[in-house]
């Protein structure tokens, strides 16, 4: 043995530990990923390990059938490991929304990279026979090994997976692959015949792992829009929320920050409960008061009244109501409501314009987002119903959307109990709509409410009997013991995440 | 001890060197924050070094003259004003206020210091009645003050990043071992036996204002050791624990344990009885966007016509059965004396000792104040987030010596905006605190920056880039220390008492803890007697 042989031994070492890191962060990254992306993480990484060590064994075996020169075949796969391993958290995130058979990806893309992986060390090994003894090679290659497995477990939850995110962990590690392939190419110039296109290779590896890895936020915010399951008509960020909007040849649906307000197929339901039970059963109603709402559909709705003078509709973000008033298809579902003369569109934040104006009206729709967090949980408190009791005239009425009472039981609730809690009556009611599930509404007043007889013609949903039916609560969402909603406790944000998580887990 | 003329050289050095407001910029690439050093004493320009001829040009009577337009000064005012005294308020900076000063920027009010009041205790009557003077309390239900819940803190209140994790409340729970634990809550159930705990007078062993707590000489005696001694006496050794009650000291005092007195410590848990109003805990305060401003501007207002501003008080002595208060008016650029049968010092002691002269007549040296950085930052996105709670009002960094910082935003009622205010606190607690206020005046914005991007960096590591501006205030002398044996001791009853009926003191540093209700009870209280007196 030759001592330029010997010395070689601690730079191969070397790379067996590399390879052994990057091999344990690509199954990690496959197990995160696929908890992630398709929930039982328990399952998930059990699989995923079971796939990913079988098909190491197999990479062993077949590394039998390596001939010829080793060094220049362990370069060859490592740039593979790498451009596999590295690419693989990509692949999975932007096809997950696209390909029907997702988890047999999941599985191949393991496969490939554990057989790869499988081939590494018996090659490795195989280099190394010749530089020393048996005993000293299985020590040295497996203490390396393991000491490297240890290391990517511990870093990849610790400082990968919070300081670099899932994508580039894994285009990070084939990065590392593939400078070890590039840093042998040189080293064992002597030894290998063709150098040349192996370093070419290894070259264009590296870059295009480099352009992932700098690329990596957009490839995040192409797969995003990936999960939205129909044509994107529609993207903006405005300062308050994200807003998507998609069409299918038959539906069009509302996302804001990935949570859908309607769907065109049976928004209608949503929108005629919301608003005609109250405004049907005020004959002598003039002023209409919207808070959100800027799709302008509910508005749609109150415009069917021509007793109706004037509409004041408040939403903080401009960006909604601007669209909703220019969009041809989306003016054409909100029949121009937002465009009517009697309609004055107020962008503002509700609470603070609630606080600052004199103004009286004799039905208010309040239609926010649900109360997910502690910004919008301020405008489901004592507090605001207070402000919101002040521009009622004395025998007006008012709604408001109160999220699910079969996923969200208590929250419904405790929104009824805050707005009974500021002198307010209450009548709840909830309706089916196939797109939500069942929806729950609270119709509120100050002094008196007489149920309406008479609805306006060529409604699809609502009328006098379906109403009745629809203030029964079956047993399941029946009242829940309920606490009021303060600013200082915030009691509905609270209980709020909780049920819809328990619902979504 | 130095002179008054010496005193009168120095404050104009001070203020000379601080008068013009620096803008200052820090410009890293692309990146740029802007902000200001500031802090008291800054208002009164260069002219003042040109004056040597301190005769007065001009002299006015009145019925009382009140110097200081901190809490204790607008109290005190607040009394005058009901009783229809005639009386002026003299005041240094352009604006009264003092620890409960506030600025505001385009997004928000912000404080410069004190930003909330717990709920009063409900023995407390004068504060009761001013707070419900002003709408805080809306009315009482079987007893109970019924609290405006605008000004009630939001939820989610308070939040401590821990063990990389932002938890939910103050007191170290995530990742804690169980030890340490079971001493913390040994720890809160003895000072849920201090708080309910009665003196042989009968009285609670801890009470506010201070002047109201027992005078027990056992009670008393926890006042000759430190916080950090009675600690260790009571086999009080969790890291976490000793952490957590180092940082509830350096809130209330600026002060660490070991130079806290064991009866301010114990005081600071105990003398709060329980936030009474319905659907609240005991811990409950009152905030405001601009903090404690909100309050100063509700004291402030009915009697705005009798404050006189940028007014520097450099004498104040008897002469003929009265009381002589010489000044300098900035306005006019020219000293001027009111004469009057009666004057308030709503001034710190250590203000006091150069302006009464020959009349000044206890240890002032014992009244010792550590110095305070307070810094507001505005931050153009949201705060990159660790996981764990949400942003809340008060947000504290397990381990580290500053305070951390309050959402001055977090009373809007408007939706959480992208765009932020964040008060961030950091008391300069090392002893001793002439030292430390060297090190403050020498400390440069530039020198800031990366102090407070370092301390925010675990739970933020962007928030440099987030960053727009950063508006520094210094407090020279944030807040009188209540050492070990300051509080038991004479000096402060001493500084306390009237001089010849006719020199009154108001000012939470006489009660040994800077906090709103102990400069409003000092106000109030000598106003009170002085128009009962009359």
């Amino acid at each position: 043995m030759t001592d330029r042989a010997r010395g070689q031994v601690p730079l191969l070492l070397i790379a067996a530990f590399v390879v052994a890191t990057c091999g344990l962060i690509y199954e990690l990254v496959a197990g995160t990923l696929a908890s992630y992306l398709l929930g039982d993480s328990v399952t998930q990484f059990s699989t995923i390990i079971g796939t990913y060590l079988f098909s190491m064994g197999i990479g062993s075996y077949l590394s039998k059938y390596f001939k010829g020169n080793l060094i220049a075949w362990f370069i060859r796969i490592e740039i593979l490991v790498g451009l596999v391993g590295g690419f693989s958290s990509c692949i999975l995130y932007v096809l997950f929304e696209q390909l029907p058979y997702f988890r047999l990806l999941l599985y191949v893309l393991v496969s490939l990279t554990g057989i790869l992986v499988g081939l590494e060390i018996p090659l490795l090994m195989r280099i190394l026979q010749d530089r020393l003894k048996f005993k000293d090679l299985v020590s040295k290659v497996f203490t390396v090994d393991y000491i490297g497995a240890l290391l990517a477990s511990i870093v990849f939850p610790m400082v990968l997976i919070p300081y670099l995110g899932i994508l580039r962990t894994s285009l990070l590690f084939g990065i590392f692959n593939v400078l070890v392939a590039g840093y042998l190419c040189f080293y064992f110039q002597k030894e290998l015949i063709k150098s040349v296109f192996l370093k070419l290779y290894a070259a264009i590896a590296m870059v295009v792992l480099l352009i992932g890895f700098i690329v990596a936020d957009q490839i995040i915010r192409f797969a995003e829009i990936q999960a939205y399951q129909d044509t994107i008509l529609y993207a903006k960020s405005s300062p308050y929320q994200r807003i998507i909007l998609t069409k299918s040849p038959s539906d069009m649906r509302l996302y804001l920050n990935g949570n859908l307000q309607f769907s065109s197929l049976d928004e209608y339901r949503y929108h005629e409960s919301l608003v005609h039970p109250g405004l049907a059963s005020l004959p002598n109603a003039k002023r209409v008061l919207i808070l959100g709402g800027g799709d302008g559909l509910a508005l749609r709705e109150v415009l069917k009244y021509p007793q109706i003078e004037s509409v004041t509709l408040v939403d903080l973000d401009p960006a909604m109501t601007s669209l909703f008033q220019s969009n041809a298809m989306l003016v054409k579902l909100n029949q121009s409501s937002l465009l009517s003369d009697k309609v004055t569109v107020i962008n503002e934040d509700a609470f603070r314009w609630l606080h600052s104006t004199q103004a009286q009206f004799d039905f208010v729709i309040v239609d926010f987002p649900d109360p997910s967090n502690y910004s919008i949980g301020k405008l489901y408190t004592n507090s605001f119903y207070k402000s919101l009791s002040k521009v009622i005239t004395p025998k007006g009425c008012a709604v408001v959307q109160s999220t699910s009472p079969f996923v969200a039981r208590k929250s419904f609730w405790i929104i009824n109990e805050t707005i009974r809690s500021t002198g307010f009556q209450t009548k709840p009611y909830h309706c089916y709509i196939p797109s939500f599930g069942e929806w729950g509404f609270l119709l509120i007043w100050k002094n008196e409410f007489h149920p309406a007889t008479t609805y306006p013609p060529g409604l699809r949903f609502i009328n006098a009997e379906v109403f009745q039916q629809l203030t029964h609560f079956p047993p399941d969402m029946v009242e829940a013991h309920s606490e009021v909603n303060y600013l200082h406790n915030q009691a509905l944000v609270n209980t709020f995440e909780k049920e819809w998580q328990e619902y979504t887990h | 001890m130095i002179s008054r003329r010496k005193f009168i050289a120095q404050s104009l050095a001070t203020v000379a060197a601080g008068s013009a407001l620096t803008h200052l910029s820090s410009c890293d690439g692309k990146k740029i924050i802007t902000g200001s050093t500031n802090g008291p004493n800054a208002a009164l320009g260069h002219r003042l070094r040109n004056l040597t001829d301190q005769h007065p040009r001009k002299q006015i009577k009145k019925d009382v003259v009140i110097v200081g337009g901190g809490i204790a000064g607008l109290s005190a005012a607040r009394i005058l004003k009901k009783n229809n005294v005639d009386f002026t308020l003299l005041e240094l900076e352009q604006h009264a206020g003092g620890n409960s000063s506030f600025r505001t920027n385009t997004l928000s009010a912000y404080p410069l210091g004190a930003h909330y009041l717990p709920l009063p205790n409900l023995d407390n009557h004068p504060l009761l009645d001013f707070l419900q003077e002003v709408g805080v309390i809306t009315h009482y239900e079987k007893e109970i003050p019924q609290f405006n819940e605008h000004y009630l803190c939001f939820d989610p209140k308070e939040r401590l990043y821990i063990n990389e994790h932002w938890q939910e409340g103050l007191i170290p729970q995530n990742g804690v071992p169980s030890s340490d634990q079971q001493q913390i809550i040994r720890f809160l159930e003895q000072m849920e036996m201090w708080r309910h705990k009665l003196g042989r007078d009968q009285k609670y062993a801890f009470n506010i204002p201070v002047a109201e707590s027992s005078s027990d000489s056992e009670i008393l005696a926890l006042d000759q050791i430190s916080m950090d001694a009675w600690l260790k006496a009571n086999q009080f050794t969790s890291t976490y624990l000793n952490w957590y009650v180092n940082y509830c000291c350096l809130d209330d005092f600026g002060s660490s344990t070991q130079h806290t007195s064991a009866w301010a410590g114990l005081h600071y848990f105990a003398s709060r009885k329980g936030g009474k109003g319905f659907h609240l805990n005991h811990d409950a305060v009152l905030t405001w966007p601009e903090g404690n401003g909100w309050l100063m501007n509700r004291l402030r207002e009915p009697v705005a016509t009798h404050i006189q501003s940028q007014c520097l008080v450099t004498k104040v002595q008897i002469q003929n059965q009265k009381v002589s208060v010489v000044y300098f008016n900035e306005l006019e650029n020219q000293f001027e004396e009111i004469i009057a049968p009666k004057v308030i010092m709503a001034t710190p002691q250590f203000i006091n000792r150069y302006l009464l002269g020959d009349a000044a007549r206890t240890d002032y040296g014992a009244f010792e104040y550590a110095p305070w950085m307070v810094a507001n930052l505005t931050v153009n996105a949201d705060l990159l987030e660790k996981r764990g709670e949400p942003l809340s009002w008060d947000n504290v960094v397990y381990g580290s010596n500053s305070l951390g910082y309050v959402n001055a935003m977090h009373q809007h009622l408007t939706s959480a905006s992208p765009k932020k205010v964040i008060t961030y606190y950091k008391p300069l607690s090392d002893y001793p605190y002439t030292a430390s206020r060297q090190q403050l005046q020498k400390q440069t914005w530039e020198n800031w920056l990366p102090l407070i991007l370092e301390d925010l960096k675990r739970p933020h590591p962007q928030l440099k880039e987030h960053l727009e501006e950063v508006a520094v205030w210094h407090w020279g002398h944030g807040m009188i220390s209540p050492k070990p044996g300051f509080m038991a001791g004479d000096v402060r009853r001493m500084a306390q008492s009237p001089i010849a009926d006719k020199i009154f003191f108001a000012h939470s540093d006489l009660s040994g803890i800077s906090i709103f209700e102990e400069a409003f009870y000092w106000g109030t209280k000598v106003a009170n007697e002085m128009v009962s007196a009359s």
